[in-house]
């Protein structure tokens, strides 16, 4: 219990009741540049929110954009740390240049981006090689979301390979001795060694990716603005632009707590499952 | 974190003998292997690098020509954009702020949060779970929402920046790296990436120390944390990269050219309608190195020196 | 007060922390003027982060002000993006800066807050001679009639064209178009498309980015002679034949039958001047503001580009555009001394000062007397900038500007992208836009 209570009370502190300040702020019409008090609304901001086409559609958005993303970046994490997880010469250099992506200015990078995407930029270039027709990546209702998809695998793809390397490192390597010994094939291997060993970080890095790409934002905010149609507009944008552009914070925090349950649903469901497998 | 009592981990080295032959049942296959995982690897090395690999061509680009046609090697590369980042942006103060405000968020987390989450797997109580749950929770409302609660708790620390036993009357610690590092100073994201790590560890090491009388304290410094050297490896490249990436944080409580961190300094050079592309970009890179060093250092905690790490290819 | 009679909504525990959270609120908001408490200090942030701007107000103003005054200023530049969140932050813990700068789209909701200081006394004090001199600005710092801002630099939409483009399809370079119809007329001639029909470079550009779009349909609905607003700032008024007209055009120019550009979504405006579709030879005439088309000239010096006259709709009287005030500065409400704040205002709009800034920038003066200046001698683009400022119309400052220009948004790009005829665009947008303004209305 000692070992817990420095923590404790500073995450009590400056993340929990930060938390429950925004939880009070929901039930109110809190204008952060409204010099009177704000008035306690009940569940105003809920009803109003439910009833906000908008507000569904963004739920709707940042559920695909987690679906398109976390798949694909857990999956290629998971061969590349397999793949660097034996030394070889040069094996630091190889993690880092995966990794990089990961720690560069996402702003920055985002420039770079939308060079990328744009009708003469590169991925376009690269197409015409191939007598392939331009497009309009981010400027397309179809196509947006999946290009913005596309650059957050390149950025998460680093972290989640550090994680999953971790977890490998800390499965215990007599167990392979003693499995190949019984003659045990490399998908054997892998199968019934590996994956339950990687499953605690595993469940860690699906859990943690749903948390943070449920909160995509910046990355909408540098590349599309929430368009075509609103069809990037994550939750957590109109979060962003109802609290700071529009200064309803009582509303975005009502939004912000919906999102918050359809987080935590998610990722419980997720870690469930596989820690089920575990049991059967 | 010298290790004295070396615990009996089962990571030895295997005894000398068993390393040939297995050298040899393995070797068949290894040259195509390897040849199979240089190609994958450095095809997505390539891949991966590609827009960075713009962002240094950028960094050596004329400002006036950047973007101006797709080419990877600059024409008649220069320096310039290097020394409009340290001068203009005042690079190198906010290159040492952000040291500053990282070292003390990598070493909170490695210790705080380190210990908490080996609590909540190896040393349950009554209602850790509830308890190590909400705090994960946390990271799950978006920060626009606990921003300004925030801010309002950093402005009223007691007896800090002018302020009263209350917190009121002063700036508390608005525009301090001392504000700088408070919500990073332990991350629940830490605790739970701990949690989980110990978690997948044998408990029986513990169970045998207790057995001969050994306290927590003594079972958790010696024999688990030694063992964790991925787990210290990645919290310390996670905790560093989250503070010197920060933007926003810094963005509201700072105000003086004194406290400017390094994603504000390069923020300089996004200038709507203007961006600053060679600039922005040298800046870029001279922030990316540190971190670079950073995780080069750290990594190397991922190779268990003691095993040859045969396994998985 | 209001919390404790409402407080009977909530229940129990809920209600207890609510009046814990809300006292802290309120407490918080009563702290002075940020670390410019004392009279003999000053806490300025200034928009954007403009490095001739940093440069100039950091080396040469505030220790020419500093000296003349023996005032400390401490100065922060806030890029744009983020600005509004890091003023929320500081007036929610009442340590906003005694001077800020920001937008005029964003007064109304700091003045109905009574977060900014009315200037009205200040501007009666200046000399009548400057106040003519700054008439074309100081209207855009208005609310209600009222000064809130004082600009610094002034904007407009302006349309720039390749001179070579025009020669080429066989139009006059030194006679262009100077009415809508007749630009669109010049567009298709000057409309590039493959073999599939597919336009590959654009004869006319006009930005259709989020925020851009509301740009472009405002600016061809001002052409056409018709108004954002009603006079007093509380209805729509862009449900018209004139706004028919514009938003016409503007669906004609991507997804009419013959369309003349291409790029629809794209942000233009906002691209490196190398990139700007003028530069790459992807459009003949494209609109663009002033700073940019000074980039722009710098990046292709041996191509010849020039500014359009701001043009009309064959039914209006006479050209019309949106622009005005640009960016400007505004006094904190909380500020301790407010004279010293209004004194470093006076610094920034002095003749001297206010050239050496707007050519440093790259901006449109605020002072018509500048046309004579240096500056705008030696930049045919400000020249022509200064020239079309009688023209410009600025976007009305009302409360909830922010989100009604939003939501215009919205709806054009429905109608951009084909999801609605015009005429039901503009009667739904109209309803939806008067419903943002009516909640906004204190």
């Amino acid at each position: 219990m000692l070992f817990v209570l420095p923590a404790l009370l500073y995450v009590g502190i400056f993340h929990l009741v930060p938390v429950v300040y925004g939880l009070v702020l929901s039930f109110t019409d809190y204008d952060p540049l409204s010099r009177t008090s704000p008035d306690v609304v009940g569940f105003d901001n809920y009803v109003a929110i439910f009833s906000d086409a908008a507000f569904r559609d963004s739920l709707l958005v940042t559920g695909r954009y987690v679906l398109m993303v976390l798949p694909v970046t857990v999956a290629l994490a998971l061969g590349l740390a397999l793949l660097v997880n034996r030394p070889f010469p040069g094996v630091g250099l190889v993690r880092s240049a995966l990794y990089v992506p990961h720690i560069v200015a996402l702003t920055a990078v985002s420039m770079v981006w939308l060079w990328m995407y744009s009708s003469n930029g590169l991925i376009n270039e690269v197409l015409g090689w191939f007598q392939l027709p331009a497009q309009s990546w981010l400027y397309d209702e179809d196509t947006a979301l999946p290009a913005v998809a596309a650059m957050r695998v390149w950025k998460a793809l680093g972290s989640n390979m550090v994680l999953l390397l971790a977890g490998l490192q800390s499965i215990p390597k007599e167990l392979y001795e003693a499995a190949r010994v019984d003659g045990a094939r490399r998908w054997q291997l892998f199968r019934h060694i590996t994956l339950p060993g990687l499953r605690p970080i595993l469940v860690y890095v699906v859990a943690m990716d749903i948390i943070f790409l449920a909160q995509g934002f910046a990355e909408i905010f540098v590349l599309t603005g929430g368009g075509p149609l609103g069809s990037t507009t994550t939750t957590n944008y109109l979060i962003y632009t109802e609290a700071f552009q529009y200064n309803r914070m009582g509303s975005a925090s009502a939004m912000a707590f919906v999102l918050f349950a359809f987080i935590a649903g998610a990722s419980l469901l997720a870690v469930r499952g596989m820690l089920g497998r575990r049991q059967s | 974190m010298t290790n004295t009592l070396s615990p009996p981990t089962g990571r030895e080295a295997p005894p000398a003998a068993t390393r040939p032959r297995r050298r040899r049942r393995r070797g068949g296959l290894d040259g195509h292997d390897r040849l199979t995982r240089a190609v994958l690897l450095l095809g997505t090395c390539l891949l991966v690098m590609v827009p960075f690999a713009w962002m240094i061509s950028l960094a050596f680009t004329p400002p006036e020509q950047a973007f101006g046609s797709v080419a990877l090697v600059p024409e008649d590369p220069t320096l310039e954009n290097f020394s409009t980042a340290l001068l203009d942006a005042d690079l190198l103060r906010a290159l040492a702020n952000s040291a500053i405000v990282a070292a003390v968020v990598v070493l909170g987390n490695c210790v705080i949060a380190i210990l908490a989450g080996y609590a909540f797997a190896m040393l349950p109580f009554r209602g850790s779970t509830a308890v190590f749950f909400s705090l994960v929770a946390t990271t799950a409302i978006p920060v626009s929402v606990t921003l300004i609660p925030l801010f309002l708790m950093t402005r009223g620390v007691p007896l800090a920046g002018g302020n009263d036993i209350l917190g009121q009357g002063g700036s508390g610690l608005l525009d301090t790296l001392a504000g700088l590092t408070l919500p990073h100073l332990v991350m629940p994201m830490n605790i739970f990436l701990a949690r989980q790590y110990f978690s997948g560890s044998s408990r029986d090491l513990a169970e045998a120390a207790r057995i001969d009388g050994a306290g927590e304290w003594r079972i958790f410094s010696r024999i688990y944390l030694p063992l964790a050297k991925p787990l210290v490896a990645v919290i310390a490249i996670f905790s560093f990269t989250g503070v010197w990436d920060d933007f926003l944080w810094p963005l509201v409580i700072t105000s003086s050219p004194e406290s400017q961190t390094v994603q504000l300094a390069l923020a300089r050079f996004l200038v709507d309608g203007n961006v600053q592309y060679g600039p922005l970009m040298a800046g870029v890179v001279l922030v990316t190195l540190p971190v670079i060093a950073v995780f080069l250092f750290n990594q190397r905690g991922f190779i268990s020196g003691l095993t040859d790490g045969s396994v998985k290819g | 007060m209001d919390v404790t009679s409402r407080m009977r909504h909530l229940r129990g525990p809920v209600a207890l922390v609510a009046t814990g959270a809300l006292a802290l609120a309120a407490c918080s908001s009563g702290g002075g003027g940020g670390s410019g408490d004392s009279a003999d200090s000053l806490v300025v942030w200034f928009p954007g982060t403009n490095q001739t701007e940093i440069d100039l107000v950091t080396d040469v103003i505030v220790p020419q002000f500093e000296e003349e005054t023996g005032v400390e200023v401490e100065v922060t530049f806030a890029d744009w993006g983020d600005l509004s969140t890091k003023l929320s932050a500081a007036f929610a813990a009442g340590t906003a800066p005694d001077v800020f700068g920001h937008g005029p789209a964003a007064i109304a909701d700091y003045a109905v807050n009574e977060r900014v200081e009315p200037l009205d006394g200040y501007v009666a004090q200046l000399d009548p001679d400057d106040v003519e001199d700054l008439s074309s600005a100081l209207p855009g710092g208005q609310v209600d009639g009222v000064q809130y801002l004082i600009p610094l630099s002034m904007q407009g939409n302006m349309f720039i064209y390749d001179a070579e483009m025009f020669a080429d399809a066989g139009l006059d370079p030194d006679a262009p178009p100077s009415t809508w119809e007749e630009i669109y007329e010049a567009a298709e001639a000057l409309t590039v498309r493959d073999a599939s029909g597919t336009v590959t470079r654009s004869g006319l550009l006009l930005p259709t980015h989020p925020v851009g779009t509301q740009q472009s349909f405002a600016n061809l609905l001002l052409a056409a002679g018709g108004d954002q607003l009603s006079p007093d700032g509380t209805q729509a008024a862009f449900n018209s034949p004139e706004g028919e007209q514009a938003l016409r055009l503007l669906v004609d120019m991507y997804s009419g039958e013959e369309p003349v550009a291409t790029g629809l979504g794209a942000n233009f405006m906002d691209a490196a001047a190398a990139q700007q579709p003028i530069v790459t030879g992807d459009a003949a005439i494209m609109m663009t503001v002033a700073p940019r088309a000074t980039d722009i000239m710098a990046a292709a010096p041996d191509r010849d580009f020039r500014i359009l006259p701001v043009p009309r709709f064959e039914s209006a009287d006479s050209g019309h555009a949106l622009g005005g005030a640009g960016a400007g500065l505004m006094i904190s409400s909380d500020s301790p001394d407010k004279d010293l704040a209004w004194q470093f205002i006076e610094y920034m709009i002095d003749p001297g000062t206010s050239e050496q800034y707007t050519e440093g920038i790259g901006a449109v003066p605020t002072r018509m007397s500048a046309v004579q200046g240096e500056y705008a001698q030696s930049s045919p683009v400000v020249q022509a900038w200064l020239e079309a400022l009688p023209q410009f119309t600025a976007n009305p400052n009302v409360p909830g500007w922010v989100q009604a220009r939003d939501t215009m948004a919205t709806y054009l790009e429905g109608a951009l992208r084909g999801q609605a005829t015009p005429e039901d665009t503009l009667t739904e947008m109209e309803t939806a836009v008067n419903d943002v303004l009516a909640a906004a209305r204190p």
